[in-house]
């Protein structure tokens, strides 16, 4: 589903000392299917961003369409188009409350008034979706997991409720590089396979080169800088104006680039950890034509 | 959703309630309660309710949002006003049917009494915008240091009570964060009847009471770490200290005392 924000503006508070904009003037365009990275300093208003795509916040001004739907401060969402859009919020395991894992996973479906047996289905196939063997987890009770467990749990909630749109805040945070590869494998893997419309909230260049075809740069409320990966990396001055920093690939390119003659320097483009060791690996390989 | 309830949250700022002695501050709360339920017409009452308006701009706050304190109130004051007009009997009958009278007494305990109230919930409500969680409780735990000989736990019941203030907002904010949670999973909480209702709150309640514990054996743990063992030998950082700020509410005390006294029938 395509998304679009036109000079969406939020402001918390409104009418108390307490007022706070949170979000200022956003205009944005989401095509159907990309994967949309979004960064930015802690407070620059990403989570306030993405709960309005399912309605959770309205905006204090301006107009979101999803797909048919448009939210508008007056014109709220209807409860049954929620579950097109699914929200993994910011350390979703602080959600769980059902007695057995299959339950909980099941209680998004079941909200939305699928029958039981098909609400099972698809908590087995969320569970496998994060890395999660049905049969061994579905009658132990979430809160005797372990942390990461959890995490994976709550994310599988939301992914069985099979939505278009899949929005995640920081769905890695605090867990172990190998926790975090393998969850965001999965999310990669659905959202190519069932054409999803992802958004990835992180704190990692690293991750949002990985697997971003679409960047948003958020700052103090502003959309700073939206566009292709490659075109935001390229801004590292600006990028590190704003406390940010491009991806490891990204600052050793061009460290390489200063001492190689401009005819040999490697393309930006490669800020992919995979496809810039299999260029260097070419380059090595590759015959030196004196 | 919930940070609309911002009642009675303290406002930072740089006015002279703000920057008075909390000690003085809830002592003239008790001396303002009692002289509320000394006046007794509409002199007195006339006198209070200017000075309430003086101290609110005093505060140097949004008059609108301090109003806004009542609201939680209002249902409690609407019911003592009714009971009032059709229970209290005396005077000139204004309006008769059959055996239900309203009467002039009635009507004018009703038009008092909601003053009493409303003034009351206005003025703790002042102390409560004007005075961070710390500095009241320190005010109250000095307060009622005598009492500690006669082996009331001062220390300990401030302390729950700071607790307590301090993590209000932030189990407000967690219970707005579940209740975004749950409603992105499809939760409902706004229809169905009440039975259904009830139930609906147990994805809310579980997860909330949950993070209290955590948080409440988080914070213990913190606190033994670095050191807490109780109000014995126990010293402050910043001292409660009376300015010319506490003499001119002295002053103002007496003054209001002497004319309550003085007008009241
Ligand atoms: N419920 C709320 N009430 C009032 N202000 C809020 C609320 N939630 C967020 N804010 C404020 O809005 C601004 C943006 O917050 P937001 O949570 O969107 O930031 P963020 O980019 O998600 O940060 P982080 O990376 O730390 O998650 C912050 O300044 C914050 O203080
Ligand atoms: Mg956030």
């Amino acid at each position: 589903m395509q998304i679009t924000f036109d000079q969406v503006s939020h402001m918390y508070g409104k009418g108390t000392p307490f007022e706070r904009l949170a979000l200022q003037n956003i205009s944005l365009t989401i095509p159907s299917g990309a994967f949309v990275g979004i960064i930015g300093q802690t407070g620059s208003g990403k989570s306030t961003l993405i709960q309005h795509l399912n309605g959770l916040l309205t905006p204090t001004s301006g107009k979101i369409t999803i797909g048919d739907v448009v939210i508008t401060p007056s014109q709220r969402i209807p409860h049954a188009r929620r579950k097109d859009i699914g929200l993994v919020f910011q350390y979703p395991e602080h959600q769980l409350f059902e007695e057995t894992v299959a339950k909980d996973v099941c209680f998004g479906p079941l909200n939305f008034e699928l029958p039981p047996n098909m609400a099972e289905a698809r908590a087995r196939e969320a569970l496998e979706i994060v890395g999660l063997d049905y049969e061994t987890m579905k009658d132990r009770s979430p809160f005797q997991l372990s942390g990461g467990q959890m995490r994976r749990v709550a994310i599988a909630g939301v992914l069985a409720m099979q939505p278009k749109v899949l929005v995640l805040d920081e769905p890695t945070a605090g867990l172990d590089p190998a926790g975090r590869k393998a969850i965001l494998e999965g999310i990669h893997r659905i959202h190519r396979e069932q054409k999803l419309t992802t958004l990835l909230v992180t704190h990692s260049m690293e991750e949002a080169a990985r697997y971003a075809d679409l960047m948003l740069v958020m700052a103090g409320g502003e959309l700073v800088m939206q566009g292709r990966p490659e075109e935001v990396f390229q801004q590292a001055e600006l990028l590190r104006t704003l406390s940010l920093d491009v991806p490891e690939t990204v600052s050793f390119i061009s460290r390489i680039n200063q001492s190689l003659p401009d005819k040999e320097s490697l393309p930006t483009t490669l800020y992919r950890e995979e496809e810039l060791i299999a260029h260097l690996l070419e380059r090595l390989s590759a015959p030196k034509e004196c | 959703m919930l940070q609309n309830i911002a009642i009675g949250q303290y406002v930072p700022g740089q006015s002279f309630l703000h920057r008075a002695d909390p000690r003085s501050k809830l002592l003239f709360i008790v001396l303002f309660a009692t002289l509320v339920f000394l006046g007794n017409n509409t002199i007195t009452h006339s006198i209070l309710i200017g000075f309430t308006l003086f101290t609110i701009l005093l505060s140097r706050l949004s008059f609108t949002y301090i109003l806004k304190s009542l609201k939680p109130v209002w249902f409690l004051i609407l019911f003592t006003v009714i009971l009032h007009i059709f229970m209290t009997k005396g005077g000139t009958v204004y309006y008769q049917w059959g055996s239900f009278t309203i009467e002039e007494q009635g009507v004018r305990q009703a038009i008092f009494i909601s003053i009493r109230l409303g003034l009351l919930i206005l003025f703790s409500s002042l102390l409560t915008l004007t005075t961070s969680p710390m500095d009241l409780t320190e005010g109250l735990e000095r307060l009622l240091r005598p009492f500690g000989r006669i082996g009331v736990p001062v220390h300990e019941i401030a302390l729950m009570m700071s607790i307590a203030l301090r993590f209000i907002p932030t189990l407000m904010e967690e219970t707005d964060k579940i209740i975004k949670a749950q409603t992105a999973r499809g939760a409902d909480f706004t229809s169905g009847n009440l039975v259904r209702r009830a139930k609906n709150l147990i994805p809310i309640a579980i997860p909330l009471f949950i993070s209290a514990f955590r948080r409440a054996e988080e914070l213990a743990l913190a606190m033994e770490a670095r050191g807490y063992r109780g109000g014995v030998g126990r010293t402050r950082l910043n001292k409660l200290q009376f300015t010319w700020r506490d003499v001119a509410i002295a002053v103002v005390a007496a003054a209001l005392t002497f004319v309550i006294w003085w007008w009241r029938t």
